[in-house]
């Protein structure tokens, strides 16, 4: 991974109380060296790698369960993709979906921390010999 | 230590592997290096001839350059990585942004690396995402 530019994403859980514009404000409260650009979603954070892990340390710290990050391929604002430039902006339908997602990760965050622990999976068995037969005259 | 998320540009699972103090592998870090270091017009729709070898490797010339390309871009990190968390049945993992021989030709690549895989489904409602959410959790922090 790049050790100079990392471009983040924040997402906000639909969950949250939490708006873009206050996320903005509270990373540009941070004072560190990075652009940030608010999205209908959350925001955007470009810097050097180690200030933008200090900020998602920092929001994490705040909202621990309600903000969700992850990094980012192209820069801010690059033609080939913002939208204000008339980029494609390949790959929104998935953020769409997963922003969808967010709300119920949230709250399986605040249960694990309350202890929730993975329910017991069944385990697949073999099939015998003799189901298999009646599942395969059933087919007939 | 590293892990290898699929599908590779989740979110949810890059979020989750960073807060329980692990490194993600994933499509985009991948795709930074293209879009930062070599100068290609719109990776990874555009490609290097390098990539395309690349993608040899891991699946025949007959097979779609679709699958080809993908696994051209996620191989080398399935060969890096030290752990994978593969999500079952995401909606979008198939479709007009997914392709459903790549994600099988994952996930033979990764049973044949020999790593520990956990296998979630996606989640339809809060209980099995709290399920996904400790699941994860319990895997990751065995894995230290």
């Amino acid at each position: 991974m790049s050790e100079e530019r990392e471009t983040r994403l924040f997402m906000i859980s639909p969950r949250s109380m939490l708006t873009p514009d206050q996320l903005v404000r509270m990373v540009h409260a941070f004072g560190e060296e990075a652009i940030v650009k608010e999205t209908c979603y959350g925001c955007l954070v470009e810097g050097p790698r180690s200030k933008v892990l200090e900020i998602r340390d920092k929001v994490r710290e705040d909202h621990p369960n309600e903000v969700f990050t992850k990094c980012r391929a192209y820069p801010c604002s690059d033609p080939r993709r913002c939208r204000a430039q008339h980029g494609t902006r390949p790959g929104f339908a998935q953020l769409e979906e997963e922003w969808a997602l967010l709300a119920r990760i949230q709250r399986g965050l605040e249960a694990v921390d309350k202890g929730a622990k993975p329910s017991p999976r069944e385990e697949r068995k073999k099939l015998s010999v003799n189901e298999f037969k009646r599942i395969c005259e059933v087919q007939e | 230590m590293k892990i290898f998320i699929d599908p590779p540009n989740s979110l949810v699972l890059f979020d989750l592997v960073e807060r329980f103090g692990h490194e993600p592998l994933s499509a985009m870090a991948a795709i930074q290096e293209r879009v930062d270091n070599i100068e290609i017009d719109m990776p990874p729709m555009n490609v290097t001839l390098d990539d395309v070898v690349k993608g040899l490797k891991y699946a025949g010339v007959e097979v779609p350059s679709g699958v080809r390309g993908r696994l051209a871009v996620w191989g080398p990190m399935i060969e890096e990585a030290e752990a994978a968390i593969v999500m079952d049945e995401c909606p979008y993992s198939f479709g007009c942004v997914g392709c459903e021989r790549s994600n099988l030709m994952v996930k033979y690549l990764l049973k044949r690396r020999g790593i520990p895989v956990l296998h979630v489904d996606y989640p339809e409602d809060d209980a099995q995402a709290t399920d996904l959410v400790a699941r994860i959790k319990e895997f990751l922090e065995g894995l230290q």
